[in-house]
């Protein structure tokens, strides 16, 4: 083997190793130091550098809530995809700070005597980012694709399905008729984003696997183009400086994906990352007197609850399923709402940084707020559960688990959780142990997304727990509640979450959908989340508040709206919170320079000194 | 967290000569490497092929869905063909490199796995690397003088890192150096691959932060896997002690220094270059455990998303890809050992 | 067993291990099920040690050295329930292809080689995600997935135990395969079995542990990877929460150590020729 080396002498071979050896090893060193060094984008002089970023202007970084998947409008359902895709493609309406919405590519719009024909006048002399007319006609072209090709309406197929035409009888002018009146026509405009016929024309054969992910700039219209995206990582948007409401004051915006919270929360803190919303209580707590950072705590526009099986069934009425039948009995959901202290779930789950559940639609939205009246409320108390189920006939039976009287099987219900959500997973050991209490067993099921979702409509199951969110119109999720989405046969599934269906339910519902008047609407959906309430098919735990954070030190005018009473804002919308952003003149200056500094380099000398006491006690043992 | 595991090694036919031995061994490898990545398609599709679970509810849950549009996305997915057919045009599209359709990214398999591919080869080779020369120097040091200090404090070393959960070793240094604990401040970033917003590409303020991101990752998988090349390593070290050729090279008066390094370790690192090329298994898995902890935008990383779901035709095209890998490198180990082993060369 | 108690390593790592077996037996002796009850604990979220809790608390409170003590348990016992379904199913398979020999034998190998081969992880996540959430399937996954190696061991065994010419008498005498299998070459194959279990249990929980930290298992319950699995989910990282983090994985490392140690050691006696290793 001798002849595979280099024909070096002895002596200058040796030296020649272990100088290179010792020089790569002190190298290695040296470099991790170096690297742990670099100003994290955090530290001041970072942030500097930083802001300025890539391209002639300032750069507003903010996290996606979710992962991306496509930006073609018309399959983007993912949170983090609509972000990005609300961003760069213009809407008919848009959200307004009060959540109602308000004029975007419309000006105004106005209904017609029988409710039954929209007319919106539509913004002139706006141009697509390639140059081309922007009209009314781009809007028909968008909303007729949906109503009429199927991928199209993957996402917002739904919201149109009350359509009979879509017309442009002119460049300014923008024509809805509908079969049935409706009164939330202009909300539905705030959901479905418009593309330019003249680029997307040529994509409708192939629209369900367009992603729209390559080719920037992408041609839209909106406060920002879509210049950049790295696949699941961010993507790069750059200001629209012919944008009607004015361009916005950074150049740059990045949405970025951060799959892991706790490095999102890292970001932030080193100024890797302006904005994050929807932080854990947790998260949110260890922010706190961050230097730097300011914490805005939002209303919740979504609730979580616990979804009852009160017995699957068809559209006309046939069973199906292995739910537990003592579910369909009103005394036992009851008696469950009674024996859940959702109070004491807010104060430890959440860190108190929610609201405790009862109404079915969330608190972000005031004008749809509503709570149970003292009498008809369902607050803690225990002892009342035991004393219903006495009175029902549910007795005691062995090991303190009730009996039913119908079927002589035990209470035991089966609790299906996300195994994905952290939330479910804190939630299930306390609804295991207050239920545990007045008789009741339970027994926790993770399941997977994918799993908890295939048993649902099979209505395999007793109790799921369950979120829903909401825009500030509230017909679609009290549409999940009416008896029309329940499942027309056993295979084919409905919409339905606990196959609720109550006639006098969907007579309301469809009273407040065609009610023009705002406060005889406000009425009719209060008396529908009574009904529920007192139903308990949804078990409403708590509603979480959005808790964002954002930094201060960097970025300045990103929240609109005043705080209220509780020190809550107004729900944001993104696109608004971007535009109106604007970068703080002078970064101020972090506190711990001297230590970021200080400690690579302290790392470097022990390192430096570890290597010479190795060298010297190995010399040491070859000169023996 | 794989158990060493070594296939027993034949030295070969010592019948036979020269190059179509050669090439009669290479094509029975080939062979045996094809029929793996056959069956590896039999078990893959078996398992996912289980779950009768309907992806369309997951799809289109929290959002109403027509008759019509779930007929259309049934299609789409190819749902509505009876189980033989699905695993004929599996294979047949999976050997032509089409894994399928992503039920949660909306892409084809094969194009997110070709985007994620590169930073775990970035991640899984240095780590090698880094591991391979480290291990192998402990291993060549403890295995020289067994009984000793050194060597002692190696094995040590070596077995608590091997029995450490690769994804705690992860947390834990997460929380050290990117969180900042005490008076260490956050010295590196705590995920992902690159700054956001960064000029891409080959910019040297690129590569630098790609750096920074890798060294927290890169560490935690080096330290698992180096474990294992110590063992290796020194075990090889303490069978070539026992050779008659050391007896001689010590008549020659060469000094122990330099009979080690101009006898035993080349002979010594044979076997053990070998076993590190058959041992990627145990790379695979770390890769898994730690893209997962420190949200590294590779292949591991995208089964921990696809298992979330779980996205079936992802974790499906994961598992072949990460199967698949492992049985070129091992075909690769067999050739590569045959080719290099003296024992062989010899005849 | 004088051979034994000379190596110090693997009497530390029995010690250990004898340690931990009985502190999981006797924990419900003074553990109360409302110390791991989410209502009734009474900590602060997320708090640091104190006198009153040692290693601190989790989000609802609980005294996370109660829960570590506590999480042995499942952890324990899935790793031996595993190593008992793996060892089953790779004895039967090398006794059957050591025992038979010829085309089936060959084919049994074959299976085992392509199973050695494969990367372990991957193929127990894809059946543990098909299977359902749950100790039952990482159970089986794991089963499934390692016990190629304890049937290499057991065949190359059984072919030595039956070259013997105590076999040779048997199957003179008329024994059948069944008596053979079972009378003549188990008991002699037994030892190495336990062996070879020994190292499997180590492999075992360290897999456990990852799948459950995955998200694989039932996300409510005390076990040490579920404990690390909520840790994380709880925020203890962003926290800064070592004494949540710190203990689950201490305990993994101990125990997997513990076995690791135990196994080399009796190996080196019952095959002094490793004994350099």
């Amino acid at each position: 083997m001798e002849q595979s080396h280099p024909r070096l002498s002895r002596r200058s071979y040796r030296s020649y190793r272990k100088t290179a050896s010792r020089a790569l090893l002190a190298m290695a060193a040296l470099a991790l130091a170096a690297l742990a060094m670099i100003p994290a984008a955090g530290s001041p002089a970072a942030a500097a550098a930083a802001s300025t970023g890539p391209g002639t202007g300032p750069t507003l970084r903010v996290e996606s809530d979710t992962s991306f998947s496509t930006f073609n409008p018309f399959l983007a359902y993912y949170a983090g995809d609509q972000q990005v895709v609300y961003a760069i493609y213009p809407l008919l309406t848009q959200t307004g700070e009060n959540g109602d919405p308000e004029p975007y590519l419309a000006t105004k719009w106005a209904v017609s005597p029988d409710h039954l024909t929209w007319t919106f006048t539509i913004r002139s002399g706006l141009k697509w980012s390639d140059g081309k007319p922007l009209t009314a006609a781009d809007i028909a072209w968008t909303y007729n694709l949906i109503m009429t090709n199927p991928a199209a309406g993957t996402v917002n197929g739904s919201l149109v399905a009350n359509f009979k035409s879509v017309t442009a009888p002119d460049a300014t002018t923008l024509v809805i008729t509908t079969k049935a009146p409706e009164s939330n026509i202009a909300y539905e405009g705030t959901s479905i984003p418009v593309v330019p016929e003249h680029v997307w024309a040529g994509r409708v054969k192939n629209l369900a696997n367009f992603r729209n992910t390559s080719g920037f700039p992408v041609v839209g219209y909106g406060p920002w183009i879509l210049t950049g995206y790295v696949s699941n990582q961010y993507a790069t948007l750059t200001a629209n400086e012919d944008y009607y409401a004015g361009a916005p004051a950074y150049h740059t915006l990045v949405v970025q994906y951060y799959s892991n919270s706790d490095a999102a929360v890292a970001a932030l803190r080193t100024g890797a990352l302006d904005e994050i919303d929807d932080l854990s209580a947790t998260e949110y707590d260890s922010l706190k007197g961050v230097k730097g950072l300011g914490l805005y705590p939002t209303e919740s526009n979504i609730w979580n609850a616990i979804e009852v099986n009160t017995g699957a069934r068809t559209k006309s009425g046939s069973k199906f399923g292995n739910g537990n039948p003592a579910l369909a009995d009103p005394a036992v959901r009851k008696a469950m709402a009674l024996a859940i202290n959702r109070g004491e779930l807010v104060t430890k789950v959440l860190n108190g940084l929610g609201v405790t559940g009862a109404g079915y639609l969330p608190p972000a939205y005031p004008q749809w707020w509503w709570t149970p009246a003292g009498s008809e409320s369902e607050g803690y108390d225990p002892a009342a559960a035991s004393k219903l189920l006495n009175a029902a006939g549910y007795k005691m039976g062995p090991g303190g688990v009730r009996v039913d009287p119908k079927t002589k099987k035990p209470l035991v219900f089966r609790f299906g959780i996300h195994s994905d959500e952290s939330a479910d997973a804190e939630v299930a050991p306390y609804i295991v142990d207050w239920l545990a209490a007045v008789g009741i067993k339970v027994n926790v099921q993770a399941m997977s997304f994918t799993q908890l979702n295939s048993a649902l409509p099979k209505g395999d199951w007793d109790m799921l727990m369950d979120s829903w969110n909401t825009g500030a119109d509230p017909s679609y999720l009290l549409s999940i509640q009416t008896c029309g989405t329940l499942p027309q046969n056993a295979s084919t599934p409905g919409n339905t979450d606990a196959f609720f269906c109550d006639p006098a339910y969907d007579k309301l519902y469809n009273q407040q959908l065609a009610e023009f008047d705002a406060s005889k609407r406000v009425q009719t959906v209060n008396q529908l989340q009574s009904l529920l309430y007192r139903a308990n098919v949804d078990i409403i735990l708590y509603y979480n508040d959005n808790l964002e954070a954002v930094r201060t030190a960097a970025v300045k005018n990103y929240f609109y709206g005043r705080p209220n009473g509780q020190g809550f804002y107004p729900i944001q919308v993104d696109a608004l919170d971007w535009q109106q952003a604007k970068p703080v003149a002078a970064a101020g200056g972090g506190s711990n320079t001297g230590l970021e500094i200080g400690i690579p380099v302290v790392v470097v000398i022990v390192a430096a000194g570890v290597l010479f006491l190795v060298r010297r006690r190995r010399t040491a043992g070859e000169r023996e | 967290m794989t158990a060493v595991a070594v296939p027993a090694r034949h030295a070969g036919r010592r019948t036979g000569t020269g190059v179509a031995e050669f090439f009669r061994y290479l094509a029975r490898k080939l062979a045996s490497a094809v029929l793996s990545f056959l069956v590896l398609l039999v078990v893959g599709f078996v398992i996912f092929s289980v779950m009768p679970s309907d992806p369309l509810e997951a799809l289109t849950r929290g959002r109403p869905t027509s008759a019509a549009q779930l007929a259309f996305l049934r299609q789409q997915l190819g749902l509505n063909q009876p189980p033989v057919e699905r695993f004929w045009s599996f294979a047949w599209n999976t050997l032509q490199g089409h894994l399928g359709y992503s039920w949660q990214f909306q892409a084809p398999v094969s194009s997110l796995i070709a985007q994620r591919l590169w930073p775990t080869l970035l991640l899984t080779g240095s780590a090698m690397i880094v591991s391979a020369i480290a291990g192998l120097w402990l291993g060549i040091r403890s295995g020289w003088r067994p009984g000793s200090l050194l060597d002692r404090t190696a094995t040590g070393v070596s077995l608590t890192f091997w029995s450490v959960p690769t994804f705690w070793l992860g947390l834990i240094l997460l929380v050290l150096f990117s969180v900042g604990f005490g008076p260490v401040p956050a010295l590196f970033p705590a995920g992902g691959m690159s700054t956001a917003g960064t000029a891409g590409g080959l910019a040297p303020q690129h590569i630098l932060d790609v750096l920074r991101h890798l060294v927290l990752p890169g560490l935690t998988l080096s330290l698992v896997i180096f474990a294992q090349y110590v063992t290796i390593m020194r075990s090889s070290v303490i069978d070539e002690l026992g050779s008659p050729y050391l007896l001689t090279a010590r008549a020659k008066g060469l000094r122990d220094a330099d009979i080690r390094r101009r006898h035993v370790v080349p002979n010594a690192l044979l076997p053990s270059v070998t076993v590190i090329f058959l041992q990627l298994g145990g790379l695979v898995t770390g890769a898994i455990t730690v893209e997962t902890v420190y949200s590294w935008p590779g292949l591991g990383y995208l089964t921990y998303q696809a298992l979330q779901i779980p996205d079936l035709p992802l974790l499906e095209g994961t598992f072949v890809v990460f199967s698949g890998s492992v049985i070129v490198m091992n075909m690769l180990a067999d050739i590569v050992y045959r080719y290099l082993d003296p024992r062989v060369r010899r005849q | 067993m004088k051979a034994f108690l000379s190596r110090r390593g693997g009497v530390a790592g029995l010690a250990v291990l004898l340690a931990m077996a009985v502190l999981a037996l006797a924990a419900p002796l003074f553990i109360h099920p409302s110390d791991l009850s989410v209502v009734d604990a009474t900590g602060a979220a997320l708090a640091p040690p104190t006198p009153h809790y040692p290693l601190g608390t989790d989000q609802p409170g609980r005294s996370v050295l109660l829960l570590v003590i506590w999480g042995a348990r499942p952890s324990l016992a899935i790793g031996v329930i595993a190593t008992a379904c793996t060892v089953a199913i790779g004895a039967v398979i090398g006794l059957l292809a050591g025992h038979f020999g010829g085309a089936a034998s060959r084919v049994l190998m074959a299976v085992t080689d392509w199973f050695i081969a494969l990367p372990q992880l991957p193929l127990a996540i894809s059946l543990a995600a098909v299977l359902g959430q749950g100790d039952a399937s990482i159970t089986i996954a794991i089963a499934v997935t390692s016990w190629s190696t304890t049937a290499r061991i057991v065949r190359a065994q059984t072919l030595a135990v039956e070259a013997r010419p105590f076999v040779e008498r048997a199957h003179a005498l008329g024994a059948g395969h069944r008596q053979v299998m079972l009378r003549q070459v188990l008991p002699n194959v037994a030892p190495i079995i336990l062996v070879s279990s020994t190292l499997t249990v180590a492999g075992a929980i360290l897999s456990e542990t990852t799948l459950q930290f995955l998200g694989l298992g039932n996300p409510t319950d005390v076990s040490w990877g579920a404990m690390l699995n909520q840790a994380v989910n709880q925020g203890a990282v962003t926290r800064g929460a070592w004494w949540y983090l710190l203990p689950p994985g201490v305990a993994i490392l101990i125990v997997v150590l513990g076995f690791t140690l135990t196994g080399r050691a009796v190996e080196d006696v019952l095959n002094p020729r490793l004994g350099t290793r």
